[in-house]
Protein backbone atom coordinates (compact mmCIF):
# COMPACT_ATOMS: atom_id res chain seq x y z
CA UNK A 1 0.00 0.00 0.00
CA UNK A 2 2.76 2.51 0.73
CA UNK A 3 4.40 1.74 -2.12
CA UNK A 4 1.63 2.06 -4.41
CA UNK A 5 0.70 5.83 -3.19
CA UNK A 6 4.55 6.44 -3.40
CA UNK A 7 4.17 4.96 -6.94
CA UNK A 8 0.60 7.22 -7.25
CA UNK A 9 2.91 10.63 -5.72
CA UNK A 10 5.56 10.28 -8.25
CA UNK A 11 3.07 9.93 -10.84
CA UNK A 12 1.21 13.06 -9.66
CA UNK A 13 4.51 14.84 -9.70
CA UNK A 14 5.56 13.96 -12.79
CA UNK A 15 2.34 14.94 -14.62
CA UNK A 16 2.56 18.59 -12.81
CA UNK A 17 5.89 18.69 -14.19
CA UNK A 18 5.08 18.04 -17.91
CA UNK A 19 1.91 20.12 -17.51
CA UNK A 20 3.90 23.41 -16.17
CA UNK A 21 4.83 24.56 -19.09
CA UNK A 22 1.35 24.11 -20.99
CA UNK A 23 0.43 26.40 -17.94
CA UNK A 24 2.77 28.90 -18.34
CA UNK A 25 1.97 29.72 -22.04
CA UNK A 26 -1.83 30.04 -21.01
CA UNK A 27 -1.52 32.61 -18.43
CA UNK A 28 1.34 34.35 -20.31
CA UNK A 29 -0.28 37.28 -21.74
CA UNK A 30 0.88 37.74 -25.49
CA UNK A 31 3.31 41.14 -25.33
CA UNK A 32 2.75 43.20 -28.75
CA UNK A 33 6.33 43.94 -29.80
CA UNK A 34 6.80 47.27 -28.73
CA UNK A 35 10.14 49.77 -30.41
CA UNK A 36 13.08 50.05 -28.73
CA UNK A 37 12.93 52.69 -25.60
CA UNK A 38 15.00 54.40 -23.31
CA UNK A 39 14.20 56.42 -19.74
CA UNK A 40 17.44 58.51 -20.49
CA UNK A 41 16.93 62.05 -21.90
CA UNK A 42 17.29 62.47 -25.72
CA UNK A 43 21.19 63.99 -26.73
CA UNK A 44 21.92 66.42 -29.19
CA UNK A 45 22.15 65.75 -32.53
CA UNK A 46 25.66 64.82 -33.88
CA UNK A 47 26.43 67.99 -35.72
CA UNK A 48 25.84 69.76 -32.71
CA UNK A 49 28.07 67.40 -30.48
CA UNK A 50 30.58 67.58 -33.06
CA UNK A 51 31.07 71.42 -33.92
CA UNK A 52 31.45 71.56 -29.87
CA UNK A 53 34.44 69.27 -30.18
CA UNK A 54 35.76 70.94 -32.78
CA UNK A 55 35.93 74.55 -30.33
CA UNK A 56 37.59 72.48 -27.35
CA UNK A 57 41.44 73.37 -27.09
CA UNK A 58 43.92 69.67 -26.88
CA UNK A 59 45.13 68.76 -23.83
CA UNK A 60 48.59 69.90 -23.48
CA UNK A 61 51.39 67.38 -23.24
CA UNK A 62 53.59 68.82 -20.91
CA UNK A 63 54.74 68.08 -17.48
CA UNK A 64 57.22 65.75 -15.43
CA UNK A 65 56.49 63.04 -13.44
CA UNK A 66 52.76 62.42 -12.07
CA UNK A 67 51.66 65.44 -13.87
CA UNK A 68 53.09 64.32 -17.21
CA UNK A 69 51.56 61.11 -16.57
CA UNK A 70 47.79 62.55 -15.95
CA UNK A 71 48.53 65.07 -19.02
CA UNK A 72 49.14 61.81 -21.46
CA UNK A 73 46.26 60.07 -20.35
CA UNK A 74 44.32 63.06 -20.84
CA UNK A 75 45.76 63.43 -24.09
CA UNK A 76 45.77 60.06 -24.78
CA UNK A 77 41.79 60.05 -24.74
CA UNK A 78 40.93 63.54 -26.57
CA UNK A 79 43.31 61.79 -29.27
CA UNK A 80 41.28 58.70 -29.26
CA UNK A 81 37.80 60.88 -29.88
CA UNK A 82 40.10 62.68 -32.19
CA UNK A 83 37.97 63.39 -36.32
CA UNK A 84 40.29 63.09 -39.02
CA UNK A 85 40.53 66.60 -39.89
CA UNK A 86 42.58 66.50 -36.66
CA UNK A 87 44.71 64.03 -37.19
CA UNK A 88 47.74 67.12 -38.62
CA UNK A 89 47.47 68.53 -34.75
CA UNK A 90 47.79 65.16 -32.95
CA UNK A 91 50.71 64.94 -35.20
CA UNK A 92 52.33 68.22 -34.81
CA UNK A 93 51.55 67.90 -30.43
CA UNK A 94 53.45 64.76 -30.24
CA UNK A 95 56.30 66.05 -32.53
CA UNK A 96 56.79 69.16 -29.65
CA UNK A 97 56.48 66.26 -27.19
CA UNK A 98 59.51 64.05 -28.45
CA UNK A 99 61.91 64.81 -25.40
CA UNK A 100 59.36 64.34 -22.46
CA UNK A 101 60.32 60.97 -20.80
CA UNK A 102 57.74 60.98 -18.28
CA UNK A 103 55.02 61.75 -21.34
CA UNK A 104 56.52 58.82 -23.35
CA UNK A 105 56.83 56.11 -20.00
CA UNK A 106 53.31 56.93 -19.36
CA UNK A 107 51.71 56.01 -23.05
CA UNK A 108 54.40 52.65 -22.77
CA UNK A 109 52.81 51.95 -19.20
CA UNK A 110 49.19 52.54 -20.47
CA UNK A 111 49.61 50.36 -23.39
CA UNK A 112 51.03 47.45 -21.48
CA UNK A 113 48.13 48.33 -19.13
CA UNK A 114 45.27 47.89 -21.12
CA UNK A 115 46.12 45.26 -23.48
CA UNK A 116 44.33 42.89 -22.57
CA UNK A 117 41.25 44.90 -21.20
CA UNK A 118 40.51 47.27 -23.84
CA UNK A 119 42.83 47.07 -26.94
CA UNK A 120 41.35 49.76 -28.56
CA UNK A 121 42.97 51.83 -25.77
CA UNK A 122 46.08 50.14 -25.97
CA UNK A 123 46.21 50.27 -29.46
CA UNK A 124 45.84 54.28 -29.42
CA UNK A 125 49.07 54.60 -26.71
CA UNK A 126 51.23 52.75 -29.27
CA UNK A 127 50.34 54.40 -31.83
CA UNK A 128 50.96 57.53 -29.98
CA UNK A 129 53.78 56.34 -28.98
CA UNK A 130 55.10 55.98 -32.39
CA UNK A 131 54.11 58.74 -33.80
CA UNK A 132 56.39 60.71 -31.16
CA UNK A 133 58.98 59.12 -33.23
CA UNK A 134 61.49 59.74 -29.89
CA UNK A 135 64.37 57.72 -29.10
CA UNK A 136 63.14 57.12 -25.62
CA UNK A 137 60.21 55.07 -27.37
CA UNK A 138 62.64 52.29 -28.79
CA UNK A 139 63.01 50.39 -25.52
CA UNK A 140 59.37 50.20 -24.90
CA UNK A 141 58.66 49.61 -28.50
CA UNK A 142 60.79 46.51 -28.70
CA UNK A 143 59.66 44.98 -25.12
CA UNK A 144 56.21 44.94 -26.37
CA UNK A 145 56.54 43.32 -29.47
CA UNK A 146 58.81 40.64 -27.50
CA UNK A 147 55.80 39.94 -25.26
CA UNK A 148 55.90 36.03 -25.88
CA UNK A 149 51.44 35.56 -27.18
CA UNK A 150 48.92 33.64 -25.77
CA UNK A 151 49.04 29.87 -26.51
CA UNK A 152 45.51 29.42 -25.62
CA UNK A 153 42.22 30.71 -25.52
CA UNK A 154 39.04 31.67 -27.64
CA UNK A 155 39.01 29.67 -30.73
CA UNK A 156 37.57 31.10 -34.07
CA UNK A 157 37.75 29.47 -37.03
CA UNK A 158 41.00 28.38 -35.78
CA UNK A 159 42.74 31.43 -34.38
CA UNK A 160 43.33 32.08 -30.83
CA UNK A 161 41.32 35.66 -30.49
CA UNK A 162 43.88 36.55 -27.34
CA UNK A 163 46.69 35.60 -29.67
CA UNK A 164 45.30 37.68 -32.76
CA UNK A 165 44.51 40.53 -30.05
CA UNK A 166 48.04 40.84 -28.77
CA UNK A 167 49.14 40.34 -32.51
CA UNK A 168 47.64 43.06 -33.56
CA UNK A 169 49.00 45.48 -31.32
CA UNK A 170 52.93 44.13 -31.86
CA UNK A 171 51.75 44.72 -35.56
CA UNK A 172 51.07 48.76 -34.42
CA UNK A 173 54.43 48.78 -32.45
CA UNK A 174 56.41 47.74 -34.97
CA UNK A 175 55.18 50.60 -37.18
CA UNK A 176 56.82 52.61 -34.70
CA UNK A 177 60.09 50.90 -34.38
CA UNK A 178 60.04 50.99 -38.36
CA UNK A 179 59.16 54.94 -38.45
CA UNK A 180 62.04 55.44 -36.13
CA UNK A 181 64.38 54.81 -38.79
CA UNK A 182 67.34 54.12 -36.33
CA UNK A 183 69.50 51.21 -37.20
CA UNK A 184 68.68 49.42 -33.90
CA UNK A 185 65.30 49.64 -34.29
CA UNK A 186 65.46 48.71 -38.17
CA UNK A 187 67.66 45.45 -36.98
CA UNK A 188 64.97 44.41 -34.98
CA UNK A 189 62.17 45.39 -37.44
CA UNK A 190 64.22 43.03 -39.91
CA UNK A 191 64.64 40.49 -37.18
CA UNK A 192 60.52 40.53 -36.40
CA UNK A 193 59.88 40.28 -40.78
CA UNK A 194 61.54 36.57 -40.48
CA UNK A 195 61.12 35.91 -37.25
CA UNK A 196 58.01 37.20 -35.39
CA UNK A 197 55.83 33.82 -34.81
CA UNK A 198 53.04 35.85 -35.84
CA UNK A 199 52.30 36.42 -39.62
CA UNK A 200 50.00 39.58 -38.66
CA UNK A 201 53.34 40.77 -36.96
CA UNK A 202 55.71 39.65 -39.90
CA UNK A 203 53.68 41.30 -42.53
CA UNK A 204 53.68 44.62 -41.02
CA UNK A 205 57.35 44.47 -40.54
CA UNK A 206 57.85 43.64 -44.38
CA UNK A 207 55.33 46.77 -44.81
CA UNK A 208 56.95 49.29 -42.41
CA UNK A 209 60.37 48.11 -43.36
CA UNK A 210 59.59 48.73 -47.25
CA UNK A 211 57.79 52.50 -46.46
CA UNK A 212 60.15 53.40 -44.11
CA UNK A 213 62.92 52.67 -46.62
CA UNK A 214 60.78 53.94 -50.08
CA UNK A 215 60.16 50.86 -51.68
CA UNK A 216 63.85 50.83 -52.27
CA UNK A 217 65.53 47.58 -54.70
CA UNK A 218 68.16 47.74 -51.69
CA UNK A 219 65.27 47.30 -48.94
CA UNK A 220 63.51 44.69 -51.39
CA UNK A 221 66.71 43.02 -51.63
CA UNK A 222 67.46 42.81 -47.76
CA UNK A 223 64.12 41.47 -46.89
CA UNK A 224 64.49 38.81 -49.52
CA UNK A 225 67.33 37.39 -48.12
CA UNK A 226 65.55 37.26 -44.50
CA UNK A 227 61.38 36.57 -45.17
CA UNK A 228 60.16 32.88 -45.17
CA UNK A 229 59.84 31.84 -48.83
CA UNK A 230 56.16 31.41 -48.51
CA UNK A 231 55.92 34.84 -47.31
CA UNK A 232 58.30 36.57 -50.10
CA UNK A 233 54.81 37.66 -51.65
CA UNK A 234 54.22 39.99 -49.63
CA UNK A 235 57.18 41.76 -49.64
CA UNK A 236 55.24 42.50 -53.06
CA UNK A 237 51.84 43.25 -51.32
CA UNK A 238 49.92 45.69 -53.05
CA UNK A 239 49.62 48.43 -50.61
CA UNK A 240 46.90 50.99 -50.87
CA UNK A 241 47.98 54.20 -49.55
CA UNK A 242 45.51 56.65 -47.91
CA UNK A 243 45.08 59.94 -51.02
CA UNK A 244 46.33 57.31 -53.68
CA UNK A 245 45.07 58.58 -57.08
CA UNK A 246 43.38 55.19 -58.27
CA UNK A 247 45.15 55.55 -61.31
CA UNK A 248 48.17 54.97 -59.67
CA UNK A 249 46.98 52.00 -57.41
CA UNK A 250 45.21 50.42 -60.44
CA UNK A 251 48.75 50.60 -61.98
CA UNK A 252 50.37 48.90 -59.08
CA UNK A 253 47.80 46.26 -58.74
CA UNK A 254 48.08 45.10 -62.41
CA UNK A 255 51.58 44.89 -62.08
CA UNK A 256 51.44 43.01 -58.99
CA UNK A 257 48.97 40.39 -60.84
CA UNK A 258 51.41 39.95 -63.98
CA UNK A 259 54.46 39.34 -61.49
CA UNK A 260 52.47 36.71 -59.67
CA UNK A 261 49.42 34.90 -61.97
CA UNK A 262 49.50 32.49 -59.33
CA UNK A 263 47.42 34.90 -57.30
CA UNK A 264 44.33 34.94 -60.07
CA UNK A 265 41.70 33.03 -58.35
CA UNK A 266 39.68 30.23 -60.23
CA UNK A 267 36.23 30.82 -61.64
CA UNK A 268 33.65 31.09 -59.11
CA UNK A 269 31.50 27.61 -58.53
CA UNK A 270 28.08 28.03 -59.04
CA UNK A 271 26.06 25.82 -56.02
CA UNK A 272 24.57 22.24 -57.55
CA UNK A 273 21.18 22.70 -58.59
CA UNK A 274 18.45 21.16 -56.24
CA UNK A 275 17.09 17.63 -57.19
CA UNK A 276 14.23 17.62 -58.18
CA UNK A 277 11.81 15.09 -56.82
CA UNK A 278 11.38 12.48 -58.38
CA UNK A 279 7.49 11.52 -58.82
CA UNK A 280 7.43 8.74 -61.40
CA UNK A 281 4.93 8.20 -64.25
CA UNK A 282 1.07 8.61 -63.04
CA UNK A 283 -0.26 4.98 -62.88
CA UNK A 284 -2.19 2.93 -65.15
CA UNK A 285 -5.60 3.79 -66.29
CA UNK B 1 -1.91 13.75 9.39
CA UNK B 2 -0.38 11.43 6.76
CA UNK B 3 -2.48 13.11 4.30
CA UNK B 4 -1.22 16.26 5.53
CA UNK B 5 2.35 15.01 5.35
CA UNK B 6 1.87 13.82 1.40
CA UNK B 7 0.54 17.18 0.69
CA UNK B 8 3.16 19.28 1.87
CA UNK B 9 5.75 16.86 0.27
CA UNK B 10 3.81 17.39 -3.25
CA UNK B 11 4.12 20.95 -2.57
CA UNK B 12 7.58 20.70 -1.56
CA UNK B 13 8.43 18.81 -4.34
CA UNK B 14 7.02 20.87 -6.47
CA UNK B 15 8.49 24.02 -5.24
CA UNK B 16 11.84 22.53 -5.79
CA UNK B 17 10.96 21.27 -9.08
CA UNK B 18 10.27 24.95 -10.34
CA UNK B 19 13.27 26.74 -8.79
CA UNK B 20 15.60 23.75 -10.88
CA UNK B 21 13.81 23.08 -14.07
CA UNK B 22 16.02 25.16 -16.64
CA UNK B 23 14.80 28.86 -16.70
CA UNK B 24 13.06 29.97 -20.40
CA UNK B 25 15.44 33.04 -20.32
CA UNK B 26 18.13 32.86 -22.38
CA UNK B 27 21.87 34.40 -21.62
CA UNK B 28 23.43 37.41 -22.57
CA UNK B 29 26.86 38.59 -23.95
CA UNK B 30 28.96 40.50 -20.87
CA UNK B 31 26.92 43.61 -20.28
CA UNK B 32 29.57 45.19 -18.24
CA UNK B 33 31.31 47.81 -20.28
CA UNK B 34 32.21 48.81 -23.67
CA UNK B 35 35.19 49.49 -25.53
CA UNK B 36 37.21 52.13 -26.32
CA UNK B 37 36.42 52.60 -29.80
CA UNK B 38 32.63 51.86 -28.52
CA UNK B 39 32.91 54.63 -26.49
CA UNK B 40 34.69 56.85 -28.82
CA UNK B 41 32.05 56.70 -31.55
CA UNK B 42 29.33 57.02 -29.17
CA UNK B 43 30.37 60.09 -28.02
CA UNK B 44 29.96 61.52 -31.39
CA UNK B 45 26.02 61.11 -31.10
CA UNK B 46 25.63 61.15 -27.30
CA UNK B 47 22.46 58.74 -28.11
CA UNK B 48 20.60 59.86 -31.15
CA UNK B 49 16.82 58.37 -30.79
CA UNK B 50 15.51 59.37 -33.74
CA UNK B 51 18.36 57.42 -35.14
CA UNK B 52 17.94 54.24 -33.58
CA UNK B 53 13.96 54.27 -33.93
CA UNK B 54 14.61 54.05 -37.86
CA UNK B 55 18.21 51.47 -37.45
CA UNK B 56 15.75 48.96 -35.76
CA UNK B 57 13.19 48.68 -38.61
CA UNK B 58 16.11 49.30 -41.49
CA UNK B 59 17.80 45.91 -39.93
CA UNK B 60 14.50 44.57 -39.22
CA UNK B 61 15.67 43.93 -35.29
CA UNK B 62 12.48 41.97 -33.12
CA UNK B 63 11.76 42.76 -29.48
CA UNK B 64 11.96 39.30 -28.23
CA UNK B 65 15.33 38.72 -29.66
CA UNK B 66 16.91 42.31 -27.94
CA UNK B 67 14.63 42.22 -25.22
CA UNK B 68 17.35 41.42 -22.54
CA UNK B 69 19.99 42.84 -24.83
CA UNK B 70 18.98 46.74 -24.05
CA UNK B 71 15.92 47.10 -26.15
CA UNK B 72 14.37 49.12 -23.26
CA UNK B 73 17.62 50.62 -22.21
CA UNK B 74 18.77 51.66 -25.92
CA UNK B 75 21.17 54.72 -24.46
CA UNK B 76 23.19 52.15 -22.41
CA UNK B 77 26.03 51.10 -24.60
CA UNK B 78 27.47 48.82 -22.53
CA UNK B 79 23.99 46.46 -23.92
CA UNK B 80 23.71 44.45 -27.15
CA UNK B 81 20.83 46.74 -28.89
CA UNK B 82 22.79 49.79 -28.53
CA UNK B 83 25.93 48.28 -29.20
CA UNK B 84 24.44 47.09 -32.55
CA UNK B 85 22.81 50.50 -33.83
CA UNK B 86 26.43 51.81 -32.94
CA UNK B 87 27.53 50.03 -35.89
CA UNK B 88 24.98 50.72 -37.87
CA UNK B 89 25.11 54.37 -37.32
CA UNK B 90 28.86 54.35 -38.42
CA UNK B 91 27.80 51.99 -41.74
CA UNK B 92 24.69 55.35 -42.72
CA UNK B 93 26.82 57.79 -41.82
CA UNK B 94 30.38 57.23 -41.78
CA UNK B 95 31.83 56.65 -44.98
CA UNK B 96 32.72 59.44 -47.13
CA UNK B 97 32.47 57.88 -50.40
CA UNK B 98 35.08 59.17 -52.13
CA UNK B 99 35.23 58.35 -56.40
CA UNK B 100 38.84 58.46 -56.37
CA UNK B 101 39.85 56.64 -53.63
CA UNK B 102 36.92 54.52 -52.00
CA UNK B 103 36.28 50.71 -52.81
CA UNK B 104 32.47 50.96 -52.48
CA UNK B 105 29.85 53.14 -51.40
CA UNK B 106 27.76 53.92 -48.39
CA UNK B 107 24.99 52.72 -51.24
CA UNK B 108 26.55 49.25 -51.57
CA UNK B 109 27.27 48.93 -47.86
CA UNK B 110 23.45 49.82 -46.23
CA UNK B 111 21.89 47.48 -49.00
CA UNK B 112 24.26 44.82 -47.92
CA UNK B 113 23.28 45.15 -43.58
CA UNK B 114 20.06 45.84 -44.00
CA UNK B 115 16.91 43.89 -43.54
CA UNK B 116 15.38 44.44 -46.65
CA UNK B 117 15.28 42.42 -49.84
CA UNK B 118 17.68 43.79 -52.55
CA UNK B 119 20.24 43.34 -55.12
CA UNK B 120 22.44 42.16 -52.71
CA UNK B 121 20.06 39.48 -50.73
CA UNK B 122 16.79 38.45 -49.88
CA UNK B 123 15.35 39.98 -46.98
CA UNK B 124 16.68 39.04 -43.55
CA UNK B 125 16.90 40.27 -40.09
CA UNK B 126 19.69 40.98 -37.14
CA UNK B 127 19.57 39.05 -33.89
CA UNK B 128 22.14 38.42 -31.37
CA UNK B 129 23.39 35.07 -30.37
CA UNK B 130 25.51 33.71 -27.61
CA UNK B 131 27.62 31.23 -29.53
CA UNK B 132 31.25 32.26 -29.24
CA UNK B 133 31.80 29.55 -32.19
CA UNK B 134 32.46 32.98 -34.39
CA UNK B 135 32.18 36.28 -34.59
CA UNK B 136 28.34 36.16 -36.65
CA UNK B 137 26.52 33.60 -38.76
CA UNK B 138 24.32 33.72 -41.84
CA UNK B 139 21.26 31.39 -41.29
CA UNK B 140 18.96 30.71 -43.98
CA UNK B 141 14.77 30.10 -43.37
CA UNK B 142 13.01 27.64 -45.04
CA UNK B 143 10.12 30.45 -44.90
CA UNK B 144 10.34 34.19 -44.32
CA UNK B 145 13.56 36.47 -43.65
CA UNK B 146 17.35 34.52 -43.66
CA UNK B 147 18.50 35.87 -39.62
CA UNK B 148 22.16 37.30 -39.58
CA UNK B 149 23.46 36.84 -36.23
CA UNK B 150 25.76 38.78 -34.52
CA UNK B 151 27.32 36.95 -31.82
CA UNK B 152 29.25 37.82 -28.34
CA UNK B 153 32.58 38.09 -29.77
CA UNK B 154 31.41 41.44 -31.18
CA UNK B 155 30.16 42.78 -27.81
CA UNK B 156 32.07 41.32 -25.04
CA UNK B 157 33.70 44.95 -24.23
CA UNK B 158 37.28 42.91 -23.80
CA UNK B 159 37.23 40.73 -26.84
CA UNK B 160 39.17 42.51 -29.48
CA UNK B 161 36.29 42.67 -32.16
CA UNK B 162 33.83 44.10 -29.85
CA UNK B 163 33.91 47.56 -31.91
CA UNK B 164 31.66 49.54 -34.38
CA UNK B 165 34.23 49.05 -37.07
CA UNK B 166 34.19 45.16 -36.87
CA UNK B 167 30.93 44.82 -35.81
CA UNK B 168 29.60 46.29 -39.26
CA UNK B 169 32.38 44.38 -41.00
CA UNK B 170 30.35 41.67 -39.74
CA UNK B 171 27.55 43.17 -40.95
CA UNK B 172 28.77 43.16 -44.82
CA UNK B 173 30.58 39.66 -44.63
CA UNK B 174 27.29 37.87 -43.75
CA UNK B 175 25.21 39.54 -45.52
CA UNK B 176 27.52 38.49 -48.37
CA UNK B 177 27.14 34.81 -47.32
CA UNK B 178 23.53 35.97 -48.54
CA UNK B 179 24.31 37.47 -51.56
CA UNK B 180 25.86 33.97 -52.42
CA UNK B 181 22.70 32.05 -51.28
CA UNK B 182 20.70 34.79 -53.26
CA UNK B 183 22.67 34.43 -56.69
CA UNK B 184 23.55 30.04 -55.81
CA UNK B 185 27.19 30.37 -55.69
CA UNK B 186 29.29 27.96 -53.82
CA UNK B 187 31.57 29.39 -51.83
CA UNK B 188 32.68 26.07 -49.96
CA UNK B 189 31.32 23.90 -46.82
CA UNK B 190 33.07 24.82 -44.18
CA UNK B 191 30.29 27.24 -42.85
CA UNK B 192 30.36 28.69 -46.45
CA UNK B 193 34.19 29.18 -47.03
CA UNK B 194 36.81 26.81 -48.21
CA UNK B 195 37.88 24.20 -45.64
CA UNK B 196 41.54 25.77 -44.64
CA UNK B 197 44.08 26.30 -43.52
CA UNK B 198 44.38 25.99 -47.43
CA UNK B 199 47.63 27.82 -49.81
CA UNK B 200 48.03 31.53 -47.74
CA UNK B 201 45.08 31.15 -45.64
CA UNK B 202 45.55 30.05 -42.04
CA UNK B 203 42.55 29.91 -40.97
CA UNK B 204 39.97 27.12 -40.57
CA UNK B 205 37.25 29.23 -43.30
CA UNK B 206 38.72 30.37 -46.32
CA UNK B 207 37.93 32.31 -49.22
CA UNK B 208 39.93 33.99 -52.15
CA UNK B 209 40.54 37.68 -53.40
CA UNK B 210 39.17 38.68 -55.92
CA UNK B 211 41.37 41.49 -56.99
CA UNK B 212 39.98 44.78 -58.48
CA UNK B 213 41.34 48.00 -59.17
CA UNK B 214 39.55 50.78 -57.66
CA UNK B 215 36.43 52.21 -59.57
CA UNK B 216 36.02 49.10 -60.99
CA UNK B 217 32.77 48.90 -59.61
CA UNK B 218 30.48 52.08 -59.87
CA UNK B 219 28.90 52.89 -56.10
CA UNK B 220 25.61 50.68 -55.93
CA UNK B 221 27.20 47.87 -58.04
CA UNK B 222 29.47 45.75 -55.41
CA UNK B 223 26.69 43.16 -56.39
CA UNK B 224 27.16 42.44 -59.78
CA UNK B 225 29.17 40.05 -61.19
CA UNK B 226 29.59 38.49 -64.53
CA UNK B 227 30.14 35.17 -63.20
CA UNK B 228 33.78 35.19 -63.57
CA UNK B 229 36.89 35.62 -60.99
CA UNK B 230 37.33 38.85 -62.79
CA UNK B 231 34.30 40.40 -60.98
CA UNK B 232 33.29 38.59 -58.03
CA UNK B 233 33.72 39.06 -54.03
CA UNK B 234 33.92 36.39 -51.68
CA UNK B 235 32.46 37.66 -47.81
CA UNK B 236 35.92 38.18 -46.31
CA UNK B 237 36.85 40.60 -49.20
CA UNK B 238 34.00 43.01 -48.49
CA UNK B 239 34.25 43.16 -45.14
CA UNK B 240 38.12 44.01 -45.64
CA UNK B 241 37.06 46.38 -48.38
CA UNK B 242 34.91 47.78 -46.39
CA UNK B 243 37.11 48.21 -42.88
CA UNK B 244 39.48 49.63 -45.42
CA UNK B 245 36.61 52.42 -46.49
CA UNK B 246 36.28 53.20 -42.53
CA UNK B 247 39.68 53.47 -42.15
CA UNK B 248 40.86 55.29 -44.65
CA UNK B 249 37.96 57.56 -46.01
CA UNK B 250 35.54 57.40 -43.64
CA UNK B 251 33.92 61.17 -43.03
CA UNK B 252 36.03 63.36 -40.97
CA UNK B 253 34.10 63.04 -37.89
CA UNK B 254 35.22 59.47 -37.67
CA UNK B 255 37.26 59.08 -34.29
CA UNK B 256 40.49 57.86 -34.66
CA UNK B 257 40.09 54.96 -32.41
CA UNK B 258 37.01 53.78 -34.79
CA UNK B 259 39.43 54.14 -37.87
CA UNK B 260 42.66 52.65 -36.11
CA UNK B 261 40.53 49.24 -35.36
CA UNK B 262 39.40 49.17 -38.64
CA UNK B 263 42.47 49.38 -40.17
CA UNK B 264 44.00 46.60 -37.60
CA UNK B 265 41.10 44.21 -37.90
CA UNK B 266 41.92 45.04 -42.31
CA UNK B 267 45.06 44.06 -42.38
CA UNK B 268 45.23 40.93 -39.93
CA UNK B 269 42.26 39.52 -41.70
CA UNK B 270 43.92 40.50 -45.24
CA UNK B 271 46.93 38.28 -44.57
CA UNK B 272 45.27 35.62 -42.57
CA UNK B 273 41.93 34.11 -45.29
CA UNK B 274 42.84 34.34 -48.10
CA UNK B 275 44.34 31.47 -50.06
CA UNK B 276 45.41 33.28 -52.88
CA UNK B 277 46.30 35.82 -50.23
CA UNK B 278 47.59 38.57 -49.05
CA UNK B 279 44.91 40.77 -49.92
CA UNK B 280 45.96 44.63 -50.02
CA UNK B 281 46.94 46.59 -47.20
CA UNK B 282 45.02 49.57 -46.78
CA UNK B 283 47.08 52.67 -45.81
CA UNK B 284 50.27 53.04 -45.40
CA UNK B 285 52.08 52.12 -41.97
CA UNK B 286 52.40 55.51 -40.24
CA UNK B 287 51.66 55.16 -36.48
CA UNK B 288 49.21 57.83 -36.60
Amino acid sequence: MALVTRVMNIAGLVAILALLPVAESILAVEQEEKPPSTTMPGGQPPSIILGERLQRKPPELVGVGEVAKKNALTFLEWASGAPKQQDGLVRELLAGARENLDISRAFCEEAFRTQTEDDTRALIALALLGEMRSPHTEECLMKFVEQPLPDKGTVVEGEILEQNSLAMLQAKAVDGLAYLRSPRADEFVLKTAAQHPSRIVRAEAIAAYLWNNQYSKEAREMLRRLVRQEEQIFIDRVVKETGEPKESFNRKLQDYLNAHPEVRPPTPDKAPDKPQPSIGPPPGF
Amino acid sequence: MCRTHKLLSVLFMLGLITILRPSSAYAVCVQTGASTAEQDLWNTHGCWQAYFLWSYKAYDQRQSDWNNRGWNDACNVNLEFPKHWNATYLVTYGLADENCCSWHGTIDYRQLAEAPSSNFHSSLYHTARDDSCCFGSFNPKVSGPDELATHCLLYNPSATNSNPASRAGDFMHEGWHGWLRKYSWNNGSCGGHRCGPLGNCTATGCDYFYFHGVGAYAFGALYQTDGTANRFHSPNQVQVEFLCDVADYPKAWVPASVRQKAKADADARAVARFINGPGYKCGGPRPW
